[in-house]
């Protein structure tokens, strides 16, 4: 909402000559211990995979630094599979992953895994996540203007017993580019209500269109807004600095599963 | 423990009373305007021979204790010509009703003796700041638009809320701590443009009073100060038109009598006009391809006082508030209009028993509410958030033989609270509905003794007694007051003072800004009342013949039940927004010291501020701490602050006016470090930063030299001028926020490294404004 008032103070900007009104500062950070950084996400039909890797001062090298000697240990019903460390590109995805696991992952709603990570110099991180079913996408819709342009209108039921969180996906063409939409969302203002989600009028006939639904653990819904926020604090005057909310215990991250509806549709 | 050592100088002046001194007799009456008869508020009336002096009242009224025999009275108001009068004391009950003429035009105003110095130094009262709309015309300002508030900002003990704000933090309190009063009524949001200006036009007010500490009883509600802002009151003589042409707003402002020496009016109004320009522009940009309009933003104003005199001993004042913000934003069918402001109207009747018995009952309502209306294609929404006031209060003014002057009165106020009030439709039926609504009450009695002693030591002891109910949990606080002052020699003079507030209702903002969506929540059976305890002392020297006055007021205040906010917590639409809050203390402590000169050609003031501002959440009272429970600094902790403040009449059509302000930079958070977050789908690995201390780092100095000077024009009718301002006369980039800028490369998009940023607001900003009477 903030960010309305970054708007707000175009006008006046205007007004003024607004150039080199910026420029570069050298600010010394105090010291900083690393951290382990895992992110999870279990998909029933899939490998047990993660990425195992490390937070760094702010001004060090940009490149993200591999933990190689990490182990990680996934434990589902009392037993536990060790994840080694092999890392992998998966093309339909664009996503990198240190440690993948030749077994695959069946759990079903309601099923509880643990994850533990632990590397040589002592660190150690914990996490649970709880098996959530699929919400299914029961509309797509669209709506065209008279500029021959398009807005999206996608409806699904919610659960009445249960405070429900959702992440919400469009993609045009293909799953490896940036959505077009990417939001959060939760039932506490819709709780058993059909809940729809529209667009701005971005899209033109034949567009080929992939909308995701997940069904969120509360959780994962707390780490993606407390990203966003860190990540909105950066740069906004009217933020507060917001805490990284992780979903595990000694590091930063989040061990999650993803329960989704996906249907792809094309514009006509 | 500090608190005792604070206390003990207090002490030992409060212990100090000489006794024997000889019989004395009450000497009161009303001190008003030639002009338009209306009653002069703070004006000084004494005794220089005996040091006594006495300051009237909002109503005009002050009374003294004189000793029987012949004396010379003196009588001085900011922006008046001063009179002394021989007066003859013989026994208790002498009425002296005395009326001031006004210096006609803004040049001659400079070199007007304002509040003279002696007075201040004999005032029982402390931490008080008086400004003038004419004292503030003179100095320069941001796009030349005239600000008493962001004036008030250049005295020692008060900061700014940033580059440009017109926000007051007192003596390290924030800007909801505050109780701001127009004619008596409170103002919710007193901010246009988030922050930017205040909503004050100063073309209708006539002074405003700013209270650090050593509260007067009257006031309760709020921890860190009272503005006590006064409209302007209708010329009797004879209609008048005044007005202002700005680079951002014009404003207009007519008055005069209705029924001559019977009933008088005045109406004001202004209005920015950005929009009309940024429409234009739209306008020529049409269909150009890939451009984003420039949202419609205005604000206007609008202040109306009428004054009825119903006999010699009844008047009703009869006072009324309008503004409102607008902010419309129409792109490829997606509609957005966000409005926000106040209404205030304020009904005061003024009703004399006898010379020694005042009473002023005064009948308000006052509201703030913002309204988000966004539209696109067959879906729509409303979002609401608003508080309401209805008040009653009474104050009695009773002058009593043996030098006391005792006001006593009560209050009582019922709120109403719409919170994040949400309307989603589709079509014409509604999909979502959702917000809280509260009704609370609150009440107020006081009783104080404002008590001459001697003519050496002057005392003001109270106490209050307020209470809020909400949903059947009742709060109720006791909230005693107390100040001395004592003169050590004709020019030196020591006081001290202490305050204990309460406030019932708090400001759910976690912007540090004055946002329109900050939004008011009453105390409830989670959210308990917050409260303060303020100790200051100081001491006064008058020197170069009276022309100097040296202030040096050295204060500590503990803040209990301060509220901060969850991480991540969700302020905007909330049904349970009250376990969002986080409840922590705070304390301020500091030195103040002021140089001020109000004779010759030459005037102004420097103040310098030392001082702490810092917060705690812990666990004590939480499930989540803030900065691991510790200290942290507030954004707005600035351990030094200068202002200096010269107004020069250079000749008879010109004055030139200066302002520097150099204060350390604000408490700020930045993140220490970072890791890489893929997400589920997606090449692109974003960076997202790990903040850790709050508020842990220091932005560079800020300092800034504003330059004005205000020439007289000749015209055939009436009187005029032309202000110039320049605004960061040297142009100095003063940091507004920090980030970090990530540097990709253009081939690849491969992240080469990142780079703190430091972002300013202002230039050097020049403007004129012309200003007409007639």
């Amino acid at each position: 909402m903030t960010r309305i008032f970054l708007y707000l103070l175009l006008p006046l900007l205007l007004l003024l000559c607004s150039c080199d009104l910026q420029k570069d500062i050298e600010v010394e950070l105090p010291p900083y211990a690393p951290q382990l950084v895992v992110e999870c996400y279990l998909e029933p039909g899939q490998p047990f995979r993660l990425t195992v890797l490390e937070s760094s001062s702010y001004f060090e090298t940009p490149q993200p630094v591999v933990v190689d000697d990490a182990q990680v240990y996934i434990t589902y019903n009392g037993k536990r599979t060790e994840v080694p460390y092999k890392p992998t590109y998966n093309e339909s995805s664009g996503r990198l992953y240190t440690h993948v696991s030749d077994e695959v992952m069946n759990g079903k709603p309601g099923d509880v895994y643990d994850l533990e990570v632990r590397d040589e110099k002592g660190r150690k991180v914990t996490g649970t996540t709880t098996i959530l079913p699929k919400v299914p996408i029961d509309t797509i819709e669209w709506k065209f203007n008279e500029k021959d342009k398009a807005y999206l209108l996608t409806s699904f039921q919610d659960n009445p017993n249960s405070a429900d969180y959702y992440r919400y996906f469009v993609h045009q063409d293909s799953l490896k580019t940036d959505p077009d939409q990417n939001f959060t969302s939760s039932d506490n203002l819709s709780n058993n209500k059909r809940i729809s989600y529209g667009s701005g009028f971005d899209y033109e006939q034949g567009d080929v269109v992939i909308v995701t639904l997940f069904h969120i653990e509360k959780q994962y819904y707390d780490f993606l807004n407390s990203t966003a926020d860190a990540r909105n604090a950066n740069g906004n005057p009217f933020a507060q600095p917001a805490q990284i909310e992780s979903s595990v215990q000694g590091g930063i991250g989040i061990f999650t599963n993803l329960a989704f509806d996906r249907k792809v549709v094309v514009i006509k | 423990m500090r608190f005792p050592l604070f206390l003990l100088p207090l002490l030992l002046v409060l212990l100090c009373v000489i006794p024997g001194f000889a019989q004395t007799y009450a000497v009161n009456g009303i001190i008003s305007s030639t002009d338009n008869g209306e009653p002069l508020a703070g004006a000084t009336v004494s005794v220089p021979a005996l040091q006594a002096g006495s300051l009237t009242n909002e109503k005009g009224a002050y009374t003294l204790q004189l000793p029987a025999g012949t004396h010379t009275l003196q009588v001085s108001y900011l922006g008046y010509q001063p009179i002394s009068r021989s007066i003859r004391v013989s026994n208790s009950g002498t009425t002296i009703n005395l009326a001031l003429q006004p210096v006609s035009s803004q040049l001659q105003e400079v070199e007007v003796e304002t509040n003279t110095l002696r007075q201040k130094l004999n005032d029982t009262r402390m931490s008080v700041e008086k400004l003038s709309s004419r004292e503030a015309k003179l100095l320069p300002a941001l796009f030349g638009e005239i600000d008493l508030i962001k004036t008030l900002q250049l005295k020692p003990g008060v900061q700014s809320g940033g580059e440009g704000s017109s926000g007051l933090y007192v003596r390290g309190g924030g800007p909801d701590q505050n109780l701001v009063l127009l004619d008596g009524a409170v103002i919710y949001n007193p901010s246009h443009l988030f922050g930017f200006f205040s909503v004050f036009n100063p073309d209708a007010v006539k002074s405003v009073e700013l209270y650090k500490g050593g509260f007067p009883a009257q006031f309760g509600g709020r921890l860190s100060s009272v503005l006590d802002v006064d409209m302007n009151e209708g010329n009797n003589e004879s209609i008048h038109t005044s007005g202002g042409l700005g680079l951002i707003s014009s404003r207009l402002t007519v008055e005069g009598p209705v029924i001559k020496d019977k009933a008088t009016f005045t109406i004001s109004g202004r209005r920015t006009y950005v929009d009309v320009f940024t429409r234009q522009i739209n306008k020529w940009s049409e269909g150009k391809e890939d451009y984003n309009p420039i949202p419609d933003y205005y604000f206007y104003d609008l202040n109306g006082k009428f004054t009825y005199k119903l006999g010699a001993n009844d008047q009703l004042y009869l006072s009324g508030y309008y503004g409102r913000d607008f902010f419309n934003f129409d792109n490829n069918g997606f509609k957005f209009g966000f409005n926000w402001g106040n209404t205030m109207a304020a009904l005061r009747w003024r009703h004399k028993y006898n010379p020694r018995l005042y009473a002023n009952t005064t009948l308000s309502a006052t509201s703030y509410q913002y309204t988000i209306k966004n539209e696109f294609d067959v879906f729509s929404l409303d979002l609401t958030s608003a508080i309401r006031d209805y008040s009653l209060k009474t104050d009695y003014d009773l002058f009593v033989d043996g030098g006391h002057s005792i006001r006593f009165g009560a209050m009582a106020t019922y709120h109403g609270f719409t919170v994040g009030k949400l309307n989603t439709y589709n079509g014409d039926s509604l999909t979502i509905g959702a917000g809280s609504n509260y009704k609370a009450a609150e009440f107020g009695v006081y009783a104080a003794d404002d008590y001459q002693v001697n003519a050496r030591l002057s005392l003001n002891y109270g106490l209050r007694l307020s209470g809020f109910g909400n949903s059947g949990k009742v709060y109720m606080g006791l909230e005693p007051r107390a100040s001395a002052k004592y003169n050590l020699s004709e020019t030196v003079s020591l006081k001290g003072s202490f305050a204990s507030m309460m406030q019932y209702i708090h400001l759910v903002s976690n912007s540090g800004a004055s946002l329109p969506t900050d939004i008011w929540y009453p105390s409830t059976r989670y959210v308990k009342p917050q409260r303060s305890q303020q100790v200051a002392l100081g001491v006064s020297k008058l020197f170069g013949n009276g022309r100097f006055l040296l202030t040096n007021e050295v204060y500590y205040k503990w803040m209990h039940r301060q509220i901060d906010f969850r991480n991540g917590a969700n302020l905007f639409l909330n049904d349970s927004l009250e376990s969002e809050f986080l409840f922590g203390k705070g304390r301020s402590y500091g030195n103040e010291v002021y140089l001020e000169k109000t004779k010759g050609k030459t005037t102004g003031w420097i103040g310098y501020t030392l001082s702490w501002t810092e917060r705690k959440f812990d666990m004590e009272d939480n499930t989540e701490d803030i900065n691991g429970g510790n200290w942290f600094p507030a954004r707005y902790d600035r351990r030094h602050d200068l202002n200096v403040v010269v107004l020069h009449k250079l000749s008879k059509r010109l004055s030139l006016t200066g302002v520097f302000v150099f204060s350390t930079g604000d408490a700020y958070s930045m993140p220490v470090a970072r890791f890489a977050f893929q997400d589920v789908e997606g090449e692109d690995a974003a960076v997202v930063p790990i903040y850790l201390r709050r508020n842990g780092f220091r932005q560079v100095s800020y300092h800034r030299l504003d330059l004005g000077a205000v020439l007289k024009l000749r015209p055939k009718h009436g009187e005029a001028d032309l202000t110039f301002s320049v605004y960061n006369a040297y142009n100095r980039r003063n940091p507004y926020f920090v980030y970090i800028e990530q540097r990709k490369d253009e081939g690849d998009g491969r992240i080469l490294g990142f780079q703190a940023k430091q972002v300013s607001l202002f230039p050097v900003v020049p403007s004129v404004t012309y200003n007409f009477k007639f």
